[in-house]
């Protein structure tokens, strides 16, 4: 009888084990239609996906908030960029400053886009090309053209 | 007594081998802390994803796979560096599309983006295959993820998803084949790779240690996974 306390014991410490090692999915993003939005818009670039995409980012920002949840990872940047290339200096700033007081990890990224930004401004020329972000080269055998 | 026993024991492994075969867990379970020594001495905390190598025989697959892996990776409390800003740098480069990122030094990668680690993630397949009448839908993704310190590998691992297509009985004889046959054909023609994408991500990460921002940081070294890197 012993025994098989311990047998019956051990199975259900084996259960145990295997629930906890198979499924931690924990809730602390809000990420909203993030994923399908962005898979409509590479599917199809279109305006009005594009748009879509922007509202869903907008979403996540606001909802996190009202959820009281950290925004997540990247979110505010992409938003950014999207201000970025309407040459909507100021709301680009705005977002990348948002993503680097939430994740100091972005900085170095940001500081590329932001001096990108600095430097738009500094030429005057607001038509330009994300061209302005280009750095020091990664990759020296890298064609430097670039066709927007 | 001693009868009882028995079959209270054979009950018990019979059980056993019933949540074994449905857990789609094999019995060989190791640690995190045992397994990826190396990501609790470095403790990477900003990850840039790479674009995906695509191996499978789908050509679009690589751009959508790339929207399936932030989301899953950033709930494993790491930063995931915006993959739409760093490919459009990669793009600048030229080094997006051709895979010339490989031979990349990946200490140019922490200078340039601020990455701790870069993930390499494989498209191993990612197809349809037709038995007479029905259908398999197969992702399967190869994880890496490697130091911009050392270039050593941090963590590596594969998931899989394979999702059977074929609708379910309806009716037998063959009108029910036929109709069978025809929901197999509208739900392959429609079949969305991407959620299984992101089912094959969350299989695949099940076995990473979680970065800074998860509550779990630094408490999972004892976590137990399906080792399948070293049979």
């Amino acid at each position: 009888m012993k025994r098989n306390t311990v047998l019956i014991l051990a199975f259900i410490t084996s259960i145990c084990l295997l629930t906890v090692g198979c499924a931690p999915k924990p809730k602390m993003y809000y990420w909203g239609d993030y994923s399908r939005s962005l898979y409509n818009c590479k599917k199809d670039p279109s305006e009005e996906n594009l748009l879509k995409h922007k509202q869903t980012l907008e979403n996540i920002i606001e909802t996190s908030k009202t959820m009281s949840l950290r925004i997540p990872p990247g979110v505010c940047a992409e938003l950014g960029y999207i201000y970025f290339k309407q040459n909507n200096e100021k709301l680009a700033l705005q977002y990348f400053d948002m993503e680097e007081s939430i994740y100091p990890e972005s900085k170095i990224l940001m500081t590329r886009y932001k001096q990108a930004i600095a430097l738009r401004q500094k030429k005057d020329t607001p038509n330009k090309t994300e061209a302005d972000i280009k750095p020091n080269k990664i990759n020296e055998s890298s064609d430097s053209s670039i066709k927007k | 007594m001693n009868r009882r026993n028995k079959l209270a024991t054979s009950c018990i492994f019979l059980l056993a081998a019933i949540i074994l075969v449905v857990c789609g867990c094999a019995p060989k379970m190791v640690t995190k802390g045992q397994t990826y020594p190396l990501m609790y001495e470095e403790l990477p905390v900003s990850i840039l994803i790479l674009p995906p190598i695509n191996e499978s025989t789908a050509a679009e697959a690589k751009e959508y796979y790339s929207t399936t892996i932030e989301e899953p990776l950033s709930y494993w409390g790491y930063y995931v560096l915006p993959f739409e800003l760093t490919s459009e740098l990669l793009k600048m480069e030229g080094i997006y599309d051709t895979e010339l990122y490989r031979n990349v030094p990946l200490a140019k990668f922490r200078e340039y983006f601020g990455a701790d680690a870069v993930l390499f993630t494989t498209i191993k397949k990612w197809n349809l295959t037709y038995v007479v009448l029905a259908a398999n839908l197969t992702v399967s993704i190869d994880c890496e993820l490697k130091s911009t310190k050392t270039d050593k590998t941090l963590w590596k691992y594969n998931g899989t998803v394979v999702v059977d297509l074929s609708g379910g009985s309806s009716g037998s004889g063959i009108a029910g084949l036929i109709a069978k046959a025809i929901v197999t054909a509208a739900q392959s023609a429609a079949a969305d790779y991407v959620p299984h994408a992101r089912t094959a991500n969350f299989r695949a990460l099940r076995a990473l240690p979680f970065g800074k921002y998860h509550n779990l940081f630094m408490k999972d070294q004892e976590f137990k996974f399906v080792n399948k890197n070293q049979p």
